[in-house]
């Protein structure tokens, strides 16, 4: 359903009409548009370094933490803790390792912008290659090891082709939500100290300091188009290309399909012929990794001594990640038992149940809308034609880019009641929440085998039965998968939701942990120890809320509903 | 019938796990031999511990007591003389016919070109010349199972181990395969020396083997090992055929 060129030009024509249109309404900012191109460069440069970073991490991480049980015990625990620590936990240390210690150079700058954007990326990536390598077929292990197919050849034509449809369906996951943080990344600001690295990201957030709505829109309107052109050229084609190494779900005979199961982003155009003169000069490029990597495979199993030294390296590399955790983790500990409290230590039970609240609130909300429009969406294809394009691209802007438009009309909407923070930090938490449980519900309901609809319409099932006996327990695997993966950008969300500066003005909510983690980060002033206890008692709920809440409903579901979570 | 020369020496081979404290038997003293020029099949109902049985004598699981000797040595994991053929084909998917048969080879670093000849070889042997460059997901369940096979064979094994290798199929398909199994079996260009098979299905057993080796449930024992002494080709319809299965039936149930 690919679109055609009519629509193309269409859309095409109603850009340029924007554009136009912008332009005469602000000249000033069009003639920004040419250093636009320039800065979404950057950021498009700043976010794949980051990405790369976080492949090569993920990749060694999740291999080592599926392939060997005991590196599995412990690292498995640190990324759980990693995963749920929230990004702006990283702004001082990443300025304390990259900013100081290069001496306060741009180099230093750009380095502490590219962690923190890699913060954003990595965790999940790192376990989508631990869960696609620990359910692995065991008869592909065994046939491995049959056949004498070891260490880096195994490695090379089994584990990492087996990682490649969940690290590609991760990646698309990570550079939505590295978009979201860049523009909290690009302009960091600790204590007194403030960075800004030339991007989208900075322009945006610029824009909304000085409160220049047309800048705004044009920054937003910029990532928009970046976001689409990635889209179109490299995830679309690469998530098709990683259907080949899927795992086939029969032994037996060609595989089946009752209904074709959903992809994001088929409407987008394909231009074949652009395809074809890629994957022409990407050919080469393949065949020399297997040529250059081949030679490699008889030198390693060669020369055992190499391999060990890897180990042991390997082996010191987790040490170093452990002690350093454990030291961190000490220390801190013992700085906050030592010293008097600080002074808003005590509003942190308060602030987690108000933000607790604030997230539950959104999450019902985004429930609310998403199943009906999800069902809406799967029976009928017409809607699906023209609504899935315009939610893709809506879900595609992240929601800080948002933050100057969702506070006009909270201003707008309450801002006589003076409510208008705690109104933009739920919206904020909505769009961060919402387009996860939307695909993923829309993902379930399209895997509903043909056969089991029309069984359902043979039975004469409709109305209120039909959702409470077909269509409700054949979504809740992706429900829940879209629930945990909501709740846990939400958490992050909240951190840059609840305290927003915008136009010379801070908005912040009356109680809130995110609020209590941004002020202690941004505000002036000794305030890492309330940062530390803070982040600390957000690190337990988080953790809490996936062991003692999703975790034992995932068990119980699992026994009566296939789930796969990715 | 003169027995050839000794291949694989299975003696007192037990297996038991532990779960949860519990002790489960799975093999209790299984002891037989495979000779130059068998075709054995290992036949008993699920649960008799026959695949963990042939696990152990590739080497993918060790025996809790007892000793599996290969061409006089204690078997090792990874040896390219002994091959085996899976139940679920266990192809990687992302690899194509030719890469997939090639593997094993390239594993043992044999050069480009020599393991290329040898993989097309095989793949003509099964049956699927022109299919090299398709990918598993292209293929039909039958076409899965002959890469399966191709894949043993190219490694010259001198033990071909089969997993239920047909029980994923259709009856047709199946029956197809297992006369082409026999047809490669007979030609003297193409290993291995000696086949060793594990199934659950009696007329199976007796179609194919020389020696069928019967065992009872839990823990896995041998029951009693027998010689089928019908001509080849084995006819379906035949009283003596018949009476082959019955006896088989009676041993093991």
């Amino acid at each position: 359903m690919a679109v055609t060129r009519k629509q193309l030009r269409a859309a095409a024509a109603v850009l340029v009409l924007l554009a136009a249109v912008a332009a005469v309404l602000a000249p000033g900012a069009a003639l920004n548009a040419g250093s636009l191109a320039l800065l979404a460069l950057y950021s498009t440069i700043r976010m794949a370094l980051a990405f790369i970073l976080s492949l090569v991490f993920a990749v060694a991480f999740g291999t080592a933490a599926a392939t060997s049980k005991r590196a599995g015990e412990v690292l498995i625990p640190i990324l759980d803790i990693l995963q749920s620590v929230p990004i702006l936990a990283f702004f001082p240390p990443a300025l304390l390792f990259f900013y100081y210690s290069l001496g306060g150079s741009a180099v230093g700058e750009e380095f502490a912008v590219i962690f923190l954007i890699f913060t954003s990326m990595a965790w999940n990536m790192a376990f989508g290659v631990y869960e696609a390598l620990t359910t692995l077929p065991g008869d592909l292990k065994e046939a491995a090891s049959v056949f004498g197919v070891r260490d880096w050849l195994r490695f090379r034509r089994l584990f990492f082709p087996a990682t490649i449809p969940k690290l590609v369906y991760n990646s698309m996951l990570s550079w939505t939500v590295g978009w979201f943080y860049l523009v909290a990344s690009e302009a960091i600001s600790s204590g007194s100290l403030n960075l800004e690295r030339p991007g989208l990201g900075s322009f945006i957030f610029a824009a909304g300091q000085r409160g220049d709505v047309p800048a705004i829109l044009l920054g937003i309107g910029a990532l928009a188009v970046v976001v689409l052109l990635l889209d179109t050229f490299l995830w679309r084609p690469l998530s098709v290309w990683s259907e080949r190494f899927r795992m086939e779900q029969t032994a037996g005979g060609p595989t089946t399909r009752t209904t074709a199961p959903y992809e994001r982003l088929r409407w987008l155009p394909r231009f074949p012929r652009i395809r074809r003169w890629l994957s022409a000069r990407l050919a080469p490029l393949a065949k020399g990794w297997n040529r250059a990597a081949s030679p490699l495979d008889h030198y390693y199993v060669s020369h055992p001594k190499l391999v060990r030294t890897v180990r042991w390296v390997d082996l010191a590399m987790f040490l170093v990640i452990l002690v350093s955790v454990v030291v961190t983790g000490v220390v801190g500990i013992a700085a906050i038992l030592t010293s008097p409290m600080p002074a808003l230590a005590g509003e942190i039970p308060a602030a987690i149940a108000a933000s607790l609240g604030r997230l539950g609130l959104a999450y019902a909300s985004a429930l609310a809308w998403t199943i009906p429009v999800a069902a809406w969406v799967v029976q009928s294809p017409r809607a699906s034609r023209f609504v899935t394009p315009f939610l893709e691209v809506v879900a595609s802007i992240p929601a800080t880019a948002l933050f100057p438009l969702i506070i006009a009309f909270a201003v707008l909407a309450v801002g006589a009641f003076g409510l208008e923070a705690e109104l933009s930090a739920y919206m904020v938490a909505l769009f961060a929440m919402q387009w996860y449980l939307l695909f993923n519900l829309i993902a379930g309901m399209r895997s509903i085998p043909g056969d089991m609809r029309e069984a359902a319409k043979v039975f004469g099932l409709r109305g209120r039965i039909y959702w409470k006996r077909v269509l409700l327990p054949a979504i809740m695997p992706s429900l829940l998968t879209g629930s945990i993966t909501a709740w846990g950008a939400g958490w992050n969300a909240l951190i840059v939701a609840e305290y927003i500066s915008y136009a010379g003005h801070v908005y912040r909510v009356g109680a809130g942990i995110g609020y209590l983690i941004a002020y202690s980060t941004y505000t002036p002033g000794d305030q890492g120890r309330l940062l530390l206890l803070s982040v600390l008692a957000l690190v337990v709920v988080v953790l809490a809320m996936n062991k003692l809440l999703w975790r034992p409903i995932i068990k119980r579901a699992s026994t009566r509903f296939r789930i796969e979570i990715q | 019938m003169t027995a050839g020369s000794l291949i694989l020496e299975v003696k007192h081979v037990s297996k038991s796990y532990s779960e949860n404290g519990k002790e489960f038997r799975v093999l209790e003293d299984v002891s037989f031999e495979i000779h130059d020029r068998d075709f054995i099949c290992i036949v008993g109902p699920s649960g008799c511990g026959k695949s963990t049985l042939l696990r152990e004598i590739v080497g993918l699981d060790l025996p809790t007591s007892g000793e599996i000797r290969f061409e006089g040595k204690p078997v090792q994991a990874e040896n390219p003389r002994i091959s085996m053929v899976f139940q679920s084909f266990a192809l990687f998917p992302w690899l194509t016919v030719l890469e997939n048969v090639e593997l094993g080879l390239e594993a043992h670093k044999v050069p480009e070109e020599e393991r290329r000849g040898k993989a097309k070889k095989y793949i003509d042997a099964v049956g699927l010349a022109g299919f090299e460059n398709a990918y598993p997901r292209e293929l039909s369940g039958g076409m899965k199972q002959r890469v399966g096979i191709a894949r043993a064979l190219v490694m010259d094994p001198t033990l071909l181990c089969m997993d239920e290798p047909f029980s994923a199929l259709d009856a047709l398909t199946a029956q197809n395969l297992r006369d082409e199994i026999l047809q490669l079996w007979t030609n003297p260009d193409i290993p291995p020396s000696a086949v060793l098979m594990v199934t659950h299905s009696i007329d199976e057993a007796v179609y194919l083997a020389d020696r069928i080796v019967a065992m009872s449930p839990r823990p896995g024992r041998i029951v009693k090992i027998e010689s089928v002494d019908l001509p080849r080709p084995r006819n379906r319809k035949e009283p003596e055929f018949y009476g082959w299965v019955d006896e088989i039936y009676s041993l093991i149930v």
